[in-house]
């Protein structure tokens, strides 16, 4: 049996306001090594308010996240920023390069904030780059390439830290669709072969329907949990 | 690669990034202009000032420092001599002239006025002053006529007298008792010290003996082989003084012009400072757009876990490097400017009246002062520390999420 990553228990999110809104409502999840999930709902549902929470990146009112056996709710903002950097890889909807840099350079960035040694860093992102089919494009910078293609150097970069799971934040939104079927290719690939686990916040059906396990979140609630 | 960030980034907006290079160059351009400027002016008079008139040092009597009557002598002609020997003997001092000073009045047939008068031995001035230099009608003192003056320009439009023309000199001698002679004017000086000029008169020591019968010495003025050092050579000099008597360098014999000299600095410094702020103001509002615009990469940043301090130094490093291109670029021009100026020199002859009455030419030739290149090289080092500091902790407090989602 495949060992839990994540461990979600009883997960509270409210926002303070005029009127307090509660995007997260008692959730309760467990996700396994090697999973390719689709957290989907509706805008505003709270499925990216989880991802955020799963990543570190927000803060629970409530409740305990548990990663790789560490409790990230308990964790200092300096803690979690390290924690992210080692035990996380994102894929953010924007793709979110730096402009300034060469593909190869946007993706041995995270391996430099580790403070890996510049000939592993080099080739790792060329080999990464290799594995999400950007053969030739290493010296691009972003401008220079196309939606789909950035998002494949985002991957790239999600992966380079050797993270223990990838949050992805709707990364088929900007997308057209060859590239969105050649970049959940490239995803499923690399779930399939180097076992990375895969966690995406979506309502792309083309994303939905390649992952293995759907979970339907609505009004903060995990309304439906279908493995197929 | 913080490094590569930091440069890339300052040309992802290239107007911006070259309105605040071209900003910073100007500044410093300008900057060391004004400082090669004021060098130039200040070192002119100073010179002037030493060269014509007050040597880098005078030897007083204490009495006359503090009241300077003429019975407050240096001393008779034996001590004067054995002094003017030890002074000469400092390996420094290339010259001393003996003079008498005495405060006292001058007529002419139409007017009179307060006058200082300066005995003086024409060969020692000839060889230890620039006034002989400064003599635009007659000459120093090199016809044998007895009783002859020489006056300021000033002194002799006030007056309302020429070359040849009789003045009477009235002053105390020793004794305190009113002399009273008839002085023929050979020689009009002008120095660049209008106020000099209007003040003091020279005449011969000899003549001024015959005139009383005595040799009043109440100055000792005596030239270094360099304005360098002058306060040490003064302090060492002082040494060899016997009880009674005061040596004091020119900053403290003409405090006006030690004030300008030492004031110059500080003023220099706050010229600088001023400069220094308006960049600050402007590298600021660059960095604080350039946080602006890049919210999203910067949220990415923080959410992948690029943590606080390298945050913080990455746009440290950004904006050290604005300052570090602009920097030298405005240093350079501003030696090249200097350099070129040196030569040719700055013309403010429609000022020239104004420029007279601070005892400076009106042609400035400014210096090359490389002791502040590094100043301004510090300084624009320390303006854009200060001005990472704001947009540097205004992009720690970015919410990672926020951010990202470009709110």
């Amino acid at each position: 049996m495949s060992k839990p990553v994540i461990k979600v228990k009883d997960l509270h999110k409210i926002y303070d306001g005029a009127v307090p809104v509660k995007a997260v409502n008692g959730i309760d999840l467990t996700i396994t090594e090697g999973e390719f999930t689709a957290l989907k709902g509706p805008s505003g549902c709270g499925k990216t308010t989880l991802l955020n929470m799963l990543g570190g990146l927000d803060a629970p009112t409530s409740g305990a996240i548990e990663v790789g056996g560490v409790d990230i709710t308990k964790l200092s903002q300096n803690e979690l920023i390290d924690f992210r950097l080692r035990n996380i890889g994102f894929v953010f909807q924007a793709y979110n390069l730096i402009p300034v840099l060469s593909a190869t350079e946007n993706v041995s960035f995270i391996m430099l904030l580790q403070n890996r040694p510049k000939e592993e860093r080099e080739q790792r992102a060329r080999q990464l780059l290799q594995s999400v089919g950007l053969t030739g494009k290493e010296d691009k910078r972003p401008g220079q390439l196309s939606g789909g293609q950035q998002q494949r150097v985002a991957v790239a970069r999600a992966l380079a830290s050797k993270p223990q799971f990838v949050l992805a934040d709707e990364p088929t939104a900007n997308l057209d669709s060859e590239s969105t079927a050649n970049l959940l290719d490239i995803m499923l690939k690399l779930n399939k072969e180097e076992g990375m686990t895969f966690v995406f916040a979506t309502h792309d059906d083309r994303v939905i329907s390649k992952a293995r396990r759907v979970v339907a979140v609505s009004d903060g609630k995990i309304v439906s949990d279908t493995t197929k | 690669m913080i490094l590569k960030i930091a440069w890339r980034n300052i040309w992802r907006s290239k107007v911006r990034s070259f309105i605040v290079l071209t900003s910073i160059a100007i500044g410093i351009w300008a900057g060391l202009l004004i400082i090669g400027f004021s060098f130039g002016m200040n070192n002119e008079r100073t010179a002037a000032a030493i060269g014509s008139t007050l040597g880098h040092s005078q030897v007083h009597s204490e009495a006359f420092l503090e009241e300077p009557t003429s019975a407050a002598t240096i001393g008779d002609a034996e001590v004067v001599a054995a002094l003017q020997d030890s002074l000469l003997s400092a390996p420094y001092v290339t010259g001393v002239s003996v003079r008498g000073v005495m405060m006292g009045m001058v007529s002419a047939p139409k007017s009179a006025r307060g006058a200082r008068m300066i005995a003086v031995d024409p060969e020692s001035e000839r060889e230890n002053s620039t006034l002989p230099s400064t003599i635009i009608e007659g000459d120093f003192f090199e016809t044998k006529t007895r009783n002859s003056v020489v006056i300021g320009a000033q002194l002799a439009e006030k007056l309302g007298v020429g070359l040849r023309k009789k003045v009477v000199l009235t002053f105390q001698d020793g004794e305190g008792n009113i002399s009273r002679a008839s002085f023929r004017i050979t020689g009009i000086y002008r120095t660049l010290n209008s106020t000099w000029d209007e003040l003091n008169i020279y005449i011969k020591r000899s003549d001024l003996k015959k005139t009383i019968g005595k040799d009043l010495v109440h100055e000792l003025m005596v030239r270094y082989d360099e304005t360098e050092g002058t306060e040490e050579k003064t302090a060492e000099l002082a040494q060899m003084l016997p009880q009674g008597l005061q040596i004091l360098s020119w900053k403290r014999n003409s405090p006006e012009l030690g004030y300008a000299d030492d004031m110059m600095g500080i003023m220099l410094v706050l010229v600088l400072g001023i400069i220094m702020m308006a960049l600050l103001f402007g590298i600021v509002n660059n960095m604080l757009m350039a946080i602006l615009e890049r919210r999203r990469e910067l949220g990415m940043l923080m959410a992948v876990g690029m943590n606080k301090r390298k945050l913080f130094v990455m746009i440290l490093v950004e904006t050290l490097m604005l300052g570090f291109v602009g920097g030298p670029i405005g240093i350079v021009l501003g030696d090249l400017s200097t350099r070129a100026m040196m030569g040719i020199g700055i013309d403010l002859t429609s000022k020239k009246e104004g420029l007279a009455n601070l005892g400076v030419q009106s042609v400035i030739y400014p210096e090359i002062v490389p002791e502040y290149y590094i100043i301004v090289a510090i300084m624009v080092v320390l303006t854009a520390l200060i001005a990472a500091l704001y947009p540097a902790f205004k992009a720690l407090k970015l919410n990672p999420v926020q951010a990202i989602r470009g709110e």
